[in-house]
């Protein structure tokens, strides 16, 4: 064998299970999924799929300025947030709100891990879903970024 | 291993009890379905659990810890006092006020508080509202100038499948009940 060979096995098997780990991480934590739909003719339709796990990592870029602009208000909702989304972890899939109409349509539901948000109205449709682990590992992010006063 | 063996058995045996012996999730669920050509319906399907945990992670305006804080000379009337002389009397209607515009009845029967309001001024309302005493008895707990909802929900969540709240209209019914279902579906 090569005496280079060996190394670069090493080198190669270490960043393979690295990216193996950062794939089963990112699989674990599941992923933010947002859908508009305008339906005007011509209307634009953005998908956007993000991985869960960046959610609270972004939050790291926000301007620690633009966290704190709004700290106090910020804060007062976290534990209630926090309480939500570790309470609805725990939760059977349901359909907590159903609004039928005839010019809109909404829905929230628990589906598996994840909260699914769905608005149907004339101009667009709008589908959000992302897990709820995301919601408390952000709520942690926000609370050190706004420690009480 | 014998003896290993029983223990592993009887602590099996208690979590299956224990797994059986536990309560179902009980729902809150609030239905308005709207009378007019349009059909518009609201349902909302809550977990009475999720309520419980997050109500007193709310600190906002005048609800705090779970607690309700009312306004108005809630000093001046014992509501504490008017509850205990409710319960401990025997059942029957103790307030009916009948006007031209509305018929009010306030009555104790079979372990619940029902109040029911009927007005007839312009378009006819019917509300109907039941409060197990024990939820009111819960409610009433915190202090004088307070009501304990979180202490009321759990009193709720021991209660059976309950209709708390009806109310109907020319244009709107509304309902307000309890159960076991994850679903409006009754």
């Amino acid at each position: 064998m090569h005496p280079m060979i060996k190394p670069f096995t090493i080198v190669m098997l270490a960043l393979a299970s690295m990216v193996g780990t950062a794939g089963i991480v990112t699989y674990e934590a599941g992923a933010v999924r947002i859908s508009v739909h305008e339906k005007k003719p011509g209307g634009d339709h953005v998908r956007l799929i993000v991985p869960a796990v960046l959610v609270p990592l972004g939050l790291h870029f926000v301007p620690a300025k633009q966290l704190h602009k709004n700290a106090a208000e910020i804060r007062q909702w976290l534990p209630a947030l926090k309480a939500a989304s570790q309470e609805l972890e725990h939760c059977p899939d349901a359909t907590f709100v159903e609004v039928k109409g005839p010019d809109e349509n909404v829905g929230i539901r628990k589906s598996g891990d994840s909260l699914v948000i769905d608005v149907d109205d004339p101009g667009e449709t709008v589908h959000v879903s992302f897990p709820l682990r995301m919601v408390t590992a952000a709520v942690r992010q926000l609370e050190a970024g706004n420690p009480p006063a | 291993m014998k003896q290993a063996l029983t223990v592993v058995m009887g602590l099996l045996l208690a979590a299956a009890t224990a797994m059986a012996a536990a309560p179902p999730d009980r729902w809150l669920h609030v239905s308005v379905v709207s009378a007019d050509g349009k059909g518009e319906t609201v349902h909302i399907n809550l977990p009475m659990s999720l309520a419980e945990k997050v109500l007193p992670a709310i600190h906002n305006n005048d609800l705090r810890e779970g607690k309700v804080r009312i306004h108005g000379h809630c000093d001046e009337v014992d509501l504490r006092a008017i509850f205990d002389a409710v319960r401990a009397a025997p059942d029957n209607e103790y307030v009916t006020v009948k006007n031209r515009d509305e018929d009010v009845r306030v009555a104790k029967s079979a372990g619940n508080l029902l109040i029911k309001v009927r007005e007839k001024h312009g378009k006819t309302e019917n509300v109907e509202i039941k409060v197990p005493m024990p939820v009111v008895e819960a409610l009433l707990s915190g202090g004088a100038d307070e009501l304990d909802v979180v202490a009321g929900l759990r009193a709720l969540s021991a209660q059976g499948d309950i209709e708390l709240v009806s109310v109907s209209d020319e244009s709107e019914t509304v309902h307000i009940w309890t159960d076991t279902r994850s679903s409006s579906e009754r």
